[in-house]
């Protein structure tokens, strides 16, 4: 009978998709094991939060509402997502793998002296629970079994399906117990960056720009077409340390790993390298003027043409079909 | 001021794996091995830091088995660290996180470091806990996915990626801090100081000599599979690019429903 807890991340209030998608795979587990769902909030004002988690599929929602939660803090939100743990003993605590899950999972692992599995997109329980994730940047894949519990998973965005239902969650308040905490890490500000407007990791739609895009000037074709897709712009290892485009944007083993819905490739070759990071995508498309390159090996979808023809006449189509 | 930097060997982004059908284990025989690519901005910055002037000395620190030696006198003690320390103990083969934490916290207690350098992740397990998680243990605080770092007295400011923008961090020292693309570019070591380097001191040891019970896994592997195997590609014919743009965009709309 596992009880799942799931992180609903928010940020400036808003909330992180990825805990909608925990929250729909959570339900589905615990529909089949038998458990409760629970959402563990930690945010400054409660929102509408709470029904969101319902419909979601949580079946009590912890508010933990503090001024403290306003701007991130390692310690304070390791802090209280253990207490929590060790008040509520959940099975299992899922975290999204973003900027901030990927920091305070391990945190909370720490605190509690629990497994934690990171950047998870398999999560199945028989008795036992089975958590697989990709390794070597998707180059193979493990599944793995914590001992003991409760222990923390890393969930990696896109990686499970959301579900809306009818529904609403109990709604009880959780004190986080930050008495005493005295965090040796602060963050001073946030600035906004040029990483581009969707992230890189939570879009559901990539087109990235490789080698074949023979300058920086022309890394606009790149981003035009995901604009008009609403999709995340990447680029491949060779063009970011050709300096053309900033690291941030870099997808591959050596960058950040993606597995939107869609990802479209352009005059990216398909090092092993970059394939690793991508390769998990759900639907791939190859623009390559060279049919012998191994990215159309992967793909679903293919076109061997001049990207400097295809792209802007594919952002001209994309742009009719979205009116 | 006294640097650690935890460094770890693994398979160059290169390899390939070779793995047909599941299996308990990863057949690594054909794999060529050099220092993680994120652990080599943490060198880098080490040595930055001690070129910058003052009292600086530099420790790697790395568990793995004899042939990690080589890495850490090429692409560590080559380019500027001082000294090494490796913990080489067949109980740590296929030591998952939690346990190589608890031994590299266990070296870094032996002296007092005021700054822990490490790379956000290695590109074999790509968990990007190690580091996180040996702060904890020592009771450091630490900063994730540093691009940019700023010692200042008895503190340090550093920027750390998040999405579409970045966290400016302050921390008291000392402190860890996990290293991201951007932050440097590390230099290549040359043939004289990988010469030189084979005089700098390395010691092994194992965790008996740490006065250390080989940590328990907390996580246990079950198997290792490859990825799901993909269709074939279907290549959008046309006279035209226009025409072949505008069959792949129904296609992406009407088939794979996507767009």
């Amino acid at each position: 009978m596992p009880n799942i807890a799931v992180f609903i991340e928010q940020r400036d209030g808003a909330v992180k998709k990825v805990a909608w998608q925990m929250l729909s795979e959570a339900r589905r587990l615990a529909d089949a094991g038998g458990g409760e769902v629970w959402a563990i909030h930690l945010a400054p004002a409660a929102g509408d939060v709470a029904a969101k988690a319902g419909a979601h599929g949580a079946d009590k929602v912890f508010n933990a509402m503090d001024d403290a939660f306003t701007t991130y803090n390692s310690e304070l939100w390791g802090t209280a997502l253990a207490n929590f743990c060790r008040e509520k003993s959940p099975d299992v605590l899922l975290v999204g793998s973003t900027a901030l899950g990927k920091d305070v999972a391990p945190k909370v692992a720490g605190k509690l002296g629990c497994a934690c599995i990171s950047d998870a997109v398999g999560l199945t329980h028989d008795g036992d629970w089975t958590v697989r994730r990709p390794v070597y940047a998707g180059k193979c894949f493990v599944e793995l079994t914590p001992t003991g519990g409760p222990f923390v998973v890393g969930v990696r965005p896109n990686a499970f399906v959301i579900e809306e239902k009818a529904g609403a969650g109990a709604v009880e308040d959780f004190a986080a117990s930050l008495d005493g905490v005295e965090p040796k890490a602060t963050v001073a500000r946030v600035e906004a960056g040029d990483g581009g407007k969707v992230e890189l990791t939570e879009a559901e739609v990539v087109v990235s720009g490789g080698r074949g895009i023979k300058g920086p000037e022309n890394y606009e074709l790149i981003e035009k077409l995901a604009e008009t897709l609403g999709a995340a712009a990447g680029a491949s290892r060779a063009v970011v340390d050709a300096g053309w485009v900033d690291y941030s944007h870099q997808v591959g083993q050596t960058g950040k790993t993606v597995g939107p819905n869609l990802y479209i490739a352009c005059g990216i070759s398909g090092a092993i390298q970059h394939l690793a990071g991508m390769s998990s995508s759900k639907c791939i498309v190859a623009i390559n003027k060279d049919a012998n390159a191994p990215i159309f090996k992967i793909a679903d979808y293919g076109i061997v043409g001049d990207l400097f023809d295809v792209v802007p006449a594919l952002t001209d189509e994309v742009g009719k079909l979205k009116g | 001021m006294k640097i650690a930097v935890l460094a770890k060997q693994v398979p160059d982004s290169e390899t390939r794996i070779n793995l047909p059908a599941p299996a308990p284990e990863i057949d690594d025989s054909g794999f060529t091995r050099v220092l993680n690519p994120y652990d080599a901005y943490a060198v880098e910055e080490a040595v930055k830091i001690k070129e910058a002037g003052g009292e600086v000395e530099i420790t790697a620190i790395t568990i793995g088995p004899e042939t990690v030696k080589e890495t850490v006198k090429k692409d560590c003690l080559a380019v500027g660290c001082d000294k090494a320390v490796i913990v080489t103990d067949p109980a740590l083969d296929g030591a998952d996180e939690a346990a190589v934490a608890s031994v590299l916290a266990a070296v870094l207690q032996k002296e007092s470091y005021d700054l822990i350098l490490c790379g956000l992740k290695a590109i074999d397990d790509d968990s990007g806990q190690v580091g996180i998680l040996v702060a904890e243990k020592l009771g450091l605080p630490h900063v994730s996915v540093v691009t940019k770092l700023t010692l200042g007295d008895g503190s340090l400011e550093a920027e750390r990626e998040i999405e579409g923008g970045k966290e400016i961090v302050n921390a008291s020292l000392p402190a860890l801090v996990t290293c991201q693309k951007g932050l440097n570019e590390p230099r290549l070591p040359s043939l004289p100081n990988i010469m030189k380097a084979g005089a700098k001191p390395m010691e092994t040891v194992t965790c008996a000599d740490l006065g250390l019970e080989p940590p328990a896994n907390l996580v246990q592997v079950k198997t290792y599979s490859p990825p799901p195997a993909r269709g074939e590609c279907r290549l959008v014919e046309a006279d035209e690019p226009a025409a072949a743009a505008k069959e792949l965009a129904r296609l992406l709309n009407e088939e794979a429903k996507v767009i």
